[in-house]
């Protein structure tokens, strides 16, 4: 994709990334506020709404965190404005409270919710079935396979999130939103940004006690109603092939089932019934499916969400009706899968043959053996390799002495260090938990617990956690690492810099004064990349009788390319004097820089394409034979 | 049929703007095409890969194991990391360069024992699966263009030699034109020169190639 493509008026064929097309199909709806806290498989139709917003008249916030994004586009909705918001699966946990009460309240404009579940946790702490949120808060929700089909049911989302006066669930896996394809464009027809009159539209979204109990019957009526209304919808659709066997499906397997009754040569000798309203469930609609198949095999990533519902639905309609799915162990609940999976799981069901693929990975297997691993890893220049460096040093001398740590790791870039070669961390959950966990095990345990979280992280769910420290006197170290922006994402703005969506001017929030006004009386500010001089700063901070706040400040560094690069500031890069160097590695066995390598004499290399020139590396050399390469002027 | 290229490499090395080329000119030249991406959880020096599907008959973003036709990687380690999906006897198209991961190098300091992997090791592991391998000297090539950041480009040069790849070579210029900073197109659309006619002395020794002009 290129922006143009977002942005064109011309009605063509254009290659996109699934979230591209939600965007697209939301700018299609004329959406007029849109709010995000960014999350990988999502990121991208934050950063599209973020780079085209100079082009249309809608509101945008990078918010604080998902709550906050869902609330403010629930405020717009509320008198009657098109918002959209889009959050990974772990962030519908964090916006729930609010979901579950929009349930019963309603909305007026319409309120989309794009959901992205991360089956196989490619960048997740867990593979959470955000499904259940549908059935659980009443909430309709679509499932688009492809990123056309995410376009076009954006677009109608808006259309039933009005007409039912309910915010919409599209739910999608990291597949739909990582995936590309060629989408037909169609018309954007922007209207003029107004606001409203709030009194005028007499509307009330309250609910508490007897509120409550009457709009749960309404929202029971609201819910029969929308599952009328989806066994009509073209979202629902069956290929039909004269056999009675049948595969029920959604989302992005619906595509591994096509690839796989290629494989197994069983195009058009198949019924095919594919949903794309999955919460409330076209009921009719798989009854009349199922109604005359002998046998049906479900089709569906983590929990038999579908295969339960279809059971209960063909107990009446058709009940000598084989289901092979999850329950009858064709299919695992476990990770992503992939048209061999599916493949594998159709062939068993049907009875026909499948070479099967596990012989083919066994032999791969092999092949790789002598490959090493290659785990995500801090990028060249990153100043957390230059506070763990510190820390590290400082833990060290702290465990000489006597004292001893529990490290409670949190989300951002620097959960990372879980990973080999720097394997650390005793626990890490959820946003903002390594400061929750940090006050129960202050009670417990007789180590002293260090804490770490990002600036984003910070704001996003720390503060509370933070705020209960200092109220019940809790004591421990907690290391804030702020690298002004969200990096592991994509760099998108946060509190931390004066800027918001689109570049745009934003009001920064400093996270040491908010530590002293909340009562922190140990708080520090430190340079990420002063390596030495924060060794001493960091064993005060745990030596301290008390809770010690440390800020371990550098911007990331991919983030300070990039304004190096619109400065029309060079970097450069530093390299080994081989002269020099007597080979002490301190570099390799405390540094694990990307840029470094060895070279054939055994001596240390840096990669003059890999190296951001942060010089923390020079620093720490003790021999200074890591050297600025020159530049001509 | 469709044609399967499994493009990857290091984060960092531009996969993903190679497949929004290869995609926007395939969008161009009205041919269908599916991807599955992963960018991995580093923003840079992590595995990245991505599944690229071009024709009618590509359903799903990822390719079945053992069906791609071309196994393309930025990084020369990563080949042998994807190799069950490469079709036997199928294409290696691959970057000289190695980037080792810290990983390798901090064992190497600690274990006596401990080497480094080395190219000639990956092809002959190589072939045991395929024999066509054509290994590509991008990083030098890139910095013939006068960017060094072109390996990417480079690599779409070696590609739309081939005679199976589908899409015109005047759609994959305009796409890189639109899809690279400004400042470098005409390196960009260097590199992809340098790339195709690197092609014609290796790649096109093992499969079937387009004329040169």
């Amino acid at each position: 994709m290129v922006l143009k493509d977002v942005l064109s008026k011309e009605k063509k064929a254009a290659f996109m990334l699934g979230n591209e097309a939600i965007v697209r199909g939301a700018l299609e709806a004329d959406v007029k506020v849109v709010a995000f806290y960014p999350g990988a498989p999502t990121s991208e139709v934050l950063d599209t709404f973020s780079d085209a917003l100079g082009n249309f008249d809608y509101q945008m916030e990078i918010t604080t965190n998902e709550k906050v994004a869902l609330e403010v586009c629930a405020g717009a909705a509320f008198a009657g404005v098109r918002s959209l918001t889009a959050m990974k699966s772990v962030g519908t946990n964090v916006a729930s409270d609010t979901l579950f009460v929009l349930g019963y309240t309603g909305v007026k404009g319409g309120l989309v919710v794009v959901m992205a579940d991360d089956p196989h946790a490619h960048s997740s702490q867990s593979e959470q079935d955000g499904r259940f949120f549908g059935p659980n808060a009443y909430i309709p929700m679509f499932e688009p396979s492809s990123p056309q089909e995410a376009k076009d049911m954006v677009k109608k989302a808006f259309e039933i999130s009005e007409k039912h006066r309910v915010p919409v669930i599209i739910r999608t896996v990291t597949r739909v939103n990582h995936q590309s394809g060629i989408v037909q464009l169609g018309e954007i027809n922007r209207s003029e940004f107004k606001k409203v009159k709030w009194k005028e539209l007499n509307e009330e979204y309250t609910t508490l006690g007897a509120v409550a109990r009457r709009k749960k019957l309404k929202m029971l009526e609201r819910t029969a109603k929308l599952a009328e209304e989806f066994d009509q919808s073209e979202f629902n659709f069956t290929k039909q092939a004269d056999s009675d066997v049948g595969v029920v499906t959604a989302s992005v397997s619906y595509l591994h089932v096509l690839e796989a009754l290629k494989m197994l040569k069983l195009q058009n000798k198949v019924n095919i019934l594919k949903l794309g309203t999955t919460y409330p469930l076209p009921k009719n609609t798989i009854k009349r499916f199922i109604k005359n198949l002998k046998k049906v095999v479900v089709v569906e990533e983590l929990s038999p969400y579908l295969e339960k519902e279809l059971c209960a639905i063909a107990k009446d309609a058709n009940p000598g009706l084989e289901v092979f799915g999850k329950n009858s162990g064709v299919f695992s609940e476990a990770w992503e899968y992939n048209p061999n999976i599916v493949a594998r799981g159709i062939a068993s069901s049907m009875g026909v043959e499948y070479a099967g693929h596990e012989a083919i990975v066994e032999e791969a297997a092999k092949f790789k053996e002598v490959i090493p691993d290659r785990y995500p890893t801090f990028c060249a220049g990153c100043p957390h390799r230059g506070t763990f460096v510190a820390l590290n040093q400082a833990l060290k001398i702290q465990v000489a002495k006597g004292q001893e740590h529990y490290f409670s790791n949190d989300i951002g870039c620097y959960s990372m260090w879980i990973y080999p070669p720097i394997s650390r961390g005793d626990s890490s959950l959820c946003m903002g938990a390594s400061v929750g966990v940090a006050n129960g095990l202050s009670h417990v345990i007789e180590e002293r617990v260090v804490a770490v979280v990002g600036d984003s992280t910070f704001y996003h769910a720390t503060i509370p956690a933070l705020i209960n420290a200092v109220h019940n006197g809790n004591k421990f170290t907690m290391l804030i690492l702020d690298n002004s922006v969200t990096a592991m994402t994509g760099q998108q703005f946060n509190p931390s810099t004066e800027f918001t969506a689109g570049g745009r001017q934003g009001k920064k929030i400093s996270i040491e004064n908010i530590c002293k006004a909340i009562g922190v009386e140990f708080v520090e500010i430190v340079d990420s990349y002063d390596v030495k001089g924060n060794v001493e700063v960091f064993r005060k901070a745990l030596d301290y009788d008390g809770l010690a706040v440390v800020v371990s400040r550098r911007e990331c560094a991919l983030y300070g390319d990039r304004n190096k690069r619109r400065r029309g500031e060079k970097i450069v890069p530093f390299y080994v004097d081989k002269d020099m160097c007597k080979r002490p590695y301190v570099c390799l066995r405390t540094f694990y820089c990307p840029a470094y390598e060895l070279d054939e004499d055994q001596q240390p290399r840096i990669s003059p394409e890999l190296c951001d020139g942060c010089s923390v590396c020079a620093r720490l050399c003790p021999i200074q034979s890591v050297k600025r390469t020159e530049v001509k002027t | 049929m469709s044609l399967n290229i499994f493009i990857c490499g290091v984060g960092g090395q531009g996969l993903v703007l190679l497949t929004t080329v290869i995609g926007n000119a395939c969008a161009k030249s009205g041919a269908n095409v599916i991807t599955g991406e992963m960018y991995g959880l580093s923003q840079r020096s992590g595995a990245v890969s991505v599944h690229l599907r071009i024709g009618e008959d590509a359903f799903s973003p990822l390719i079945p194991y053992g069906e791609a036709d071309i196994l393309l990687s930025l990084e020369a380690i990563e080949t042998l990391r994807y190799i069950e999906y490469l079709k036997k006897d199928g294409i290696v198209l691959m970057n000289k360069r190695i980037m080792h991961p810290p990983i390798e190098t901090s064992k190497i300091i600690t274990e006596k024992e401990s080497k480094y992997i080395t190219l000639e090791d990956i092809v002959a592991k190589l072939r045991g699966w395929t024999q066509n391998i054509a290994v590509v000297d991008a990083l030098k090539l890139a910095r013939e263009s006068g960017n060094v950041r072109t390996e990417n480009t480079v690599f779409l040069g070696c590609l739309s030699a081939l005679e199976a790849f589908p899409v015109d070579e005047k759609a994959i210029r305009e796409s890189i034109s639109e899809a690279v900073p400004k400042k470098t197109i005409e390196q960009n659309l260097k590199a992809f020169d340098l790339g195709k006619k690197s092609a014609h002395g290796s790649l096109c020794t093992l499969v079937p190639c387009r004329q040169l002009p």
